[in-house]
């Protein structure tokens, strides 16, 4: 009779193969991290709500040497929480330190819109800022790092990063439109009064602006009756092309209204969104809108930052194809792609 | 079988602290990954707007738990069948106030709130009290809840608590989930007391205890007893307005602990109605280091006291008392 099962034996001196290992940290930077979307996204990544609830993570924070109180503030309340998922804060104002060895790189940091200021003014001042973060993103992330570009004009900010660091693979950068596919998903939930978990497909075309197209018209809900057509249960085309659009488009607007300050909560929480699909993968079936890098998909133009619906799988998106496209959205999604064209001239312009 | 929704009250939900707490607890970090809720935010008519700006972009995040949101003005609706009530809002001290005008003010919300909560909320409704004077605000509305029974009201020191945790975890370059049970005795306020006589670390050799680690007596028993205690003010200093992040998330901590119970061999602090024990004085809400089981909290019994931690105790204890006939006199 053996004096040790081979079991018994193994756990005594190979203990690690029985046990869990906990996953080796991620490191996730958040750009414009003093700000509010900041710092409610920072609080939720520490919380395990971007990359899991058993995903430990280090926080990098990067802001202005202005900001440098506000950010060591939030680097203090962090610590203060006492999070069993954040393993170390970087606050930051220095570039280099900020991207080092980032393997996610969330970039809300940009140079806001001001009262009376144009789309080319926008596009002028921020089109430095991307500039220099692409150098610091090649030269410092990790490899395969994946970013998102929150800050407005997200598209054409995530164009310049690309064109700047040509060392970073295109897949790997993308904008946000989540927070409008999400804000979608919602309009239609209340239309149908039904919960927004039992709506999906929704899709967000094209330029996260006023030209974006918010489309239902391939989504589905659950109903007493099982899984139906969004277009079918909201039998009105009018509806869809026109209110759900606008209340969409304007919904922003409508929020700071309300509050008096821009939606910060939802966008946090439709970045959170955007980055645990792309890395964990959609449910199947289900389908999620990015801005990615436009491959001619739907006759879009290549070469431009385009919110197309994506599905993902191992960490990759790729583009739902064969989708039916009607002539009305065929004109939007074309209106919106002139003007990501144009944004593209205006920021070459600057460089 | 999905979960049955449950119902969660935020006060004050237009403001900052509120703003922060209702993502966590819409995506389950108060009261676990599959547990839908219901939230009920009430404010003051003057925030109705804000608060509906609120109600919009928990629309907007498409929420899969979040079964439903009520945004109201009123108390009853706001009350109405919650099984949990965190109460953030209260009337904060403005530049110039005495300390009695604060309290006179909080004292007239929380005895209205605990008309409306005894009156609506569903039975055995888990109540937090977050705004300051956070001890006696609870007290108040203890008292005039009756039919809530004691035990189920409790005021927010997590957050001192998690803050004892992050200087311990920084001094000691270890990570915060390897210390525990440190404890915040007495008021939430600068006489609080943070206690690391019990408190251990996780090392390669074992548990060691925090003292025999850290090996400065003189910087536990000052410098980090008024870090933690004067950590809200230095807070305020950097960010210019002050916690929300923070003490969203140790009000989470605080209910999920709570519902969902501690984990074997740990305990955590929470404000709650004193029984005597430590020879602090019954008929307070002063913190404790307790263990949850059951939905329900437990003062760890048996912890030896010595002197130093003595007084610390009774004099926030005094001041908890003091709190206690301010109060009253408001009343009367």
């Amino acid at each position: 009779m053996p004096s040790k099962s081979l079991l018994q034996r193994l756990v005594k001196w190979c203990p690690w193969l029985l046990r869990d290992e906990p996953k080796r940290p991620v490191k996730v930077l958040v750009t414009g991290a003093a700000g509010q979307i900041g710092y409610a996204v920072v609080a939720m990544i520490a919380r395990g709500l971007m990359l899991g609830a058993d995903q430990p993570v280090v926080l990098h924070m990067l802001d202005l040497p202005r900001s440098r109180d506000a950010l060591n503030g939030v680097r203090m309340e962090l610590i203060d929480a006492a999070l069993p998922l954040l393993r170390g804060v970087v606050a930051t104002s220095d570039e280099a330190e900020a991207f080092d060895g980032v393997n996610v790189a969330i970039l809300i940091g940009g140079s806001p819109r001001r009262e009376g200021m144009e789309r080319k003014d926008l596009i002028a001042k921020n089109v430095p800022i991307y500039k220099s973060q692409a150098a610091a993103l090649q030269k410092h992330a990790a490899p395969n790092c994946k970013v998102l570009v929150v800050a407005n004009p997200a598209n054409t900010n995530a164009l310049v990063l690309k064109e700047f660091a040509p060392a970073v693979p295109a897949k790997n950068i993308s904008c946000l439109t989540r927070f409008d596919h999400n804000r979608a998903l919602g309009q239609v939930a209340q239309k149908l009064n039904v919960h927004v978990g039992d709506v999906k497909n929704a899709i967000i075309w094209g330029n996260h602006s006023s030209t974006q197209l918010p489309d239902a018209s391939h989504g589905t809900a659950w109903t007493e009756r099982g899984e139906r057509p969004v277009r079918e249960l909201i039998a009105d085309e009018t509806w869809l092309r026109e209110e759900f659009v606008r209340t969409v488009q304007q919904r922003g607007a409508a929020v700071i209204k309300a509050r008096g300050q821009s939606s910060s909560l939802s966008a946090a929480s439709a970045t959170c969104d955007h980055m645990r699909d792309w890395i964990l993968g959609t449910p199947k079936g289900t389908w999620v809108s990015m801005g990615v890098y436009s491959d001619g998909s739907y006759s879009v133009p290549d070469g431009l930052f385009y919110s197309f619906p994506v599905t993902c799988e191992k960490g990759e998106w790729s583009v739902v194809q064969g989708l039916q496209i009607d002539d009305f959205a065929r004109s939007k999604m074309e209106a919106s792609a002139s003007e990501l064209m144009e944004e593209k001239t205006i920021a070459y312009e600057f460089l | 079988m999905a979960k049955e929704p449950m119902r969660v009250l935020v006060t004050g939900a237009a403001g900052q602290i509120g703003y922060a707490l209702v993502p966590m607890i819409a995506r389950g970090v108060m009261l676990g990954a599959d547990q839908p809720v219901i939230l009920h935010m009430l404010d003051i008519p003057p925030a109705v707007e804000a608060l509906n700006g609120v109600k919009m972009e928990l629309v907007d995040a498409a929420f899969p738990l979040l079964k439903g949101v009520v945004a109201t003005t009123d108390a009853v609706e706001a009350c109405t069948g919650v099984n949990v009530a965190v109460m953030v809002g209260g009337f904060p001290r403005k530049e110039g106030m005495e300390r009695k005008d604060v309290m006179s003010k909080n004292v007239s919300i929380y005895k209205s709130q605990a008309s409306a909560l005894e009156a609506h909320a569903a039975p055995n409704c888990k109540v937090l009290v977050v705004a300051n004077p956070a001890n006696t605000n609870a007290l108040i509305l203890k008292e005039f809840a009756p039919s809530i029974p004691e035990k189920n009201i409790t005021c927010l020191t997590r957050l001192d608590h998690n803050r004892a945790f992050g200087q311990i975890s920084e001094r000691l370059n270890v990570q915060v989930s390897d210390v525990k049970n440190a404890i915040i005795w007495g008021n939430h306020s600068s006489t609080q007391y943070p206690d690391v006589n019990h408190a251990t670390v996780k090392t390669p050799n074992g548990e060691k205890p925090v003292r025999e680690l850290v090996a400065n007596d003189e910087w536990l028993n000052t410098e980090f007893i008024s870090t933690v205690q004067q950590r809200g003010a230095a807070i305020i200093k950097a960010r210019k307005f002050s916690s929300a992040l923070s003490a969203a998330s140790s009000a989470c901590d605080h209910i999920r602990n709570w519902v969902l119970g501690t984990p074997e061999g740990t305990f955590v602090s929470m404000g709650v109605y004193s029984d005597g024990s430590y020879g602090v004085p019954a008929g307070l809400i002063y913190s404790f280091p307790v263990t949850c089981s059951g939905g329900d909290w437990t003062i760890v019994q048996g912890l030896p006291i010595d002197k130093f931690s003595r007084e610390k105790m009774d004099a926030t204890a005094q001041e908890l008392s003091e709190e206690k006939a301010l109060a009253y006199s408001c009343l009367n």
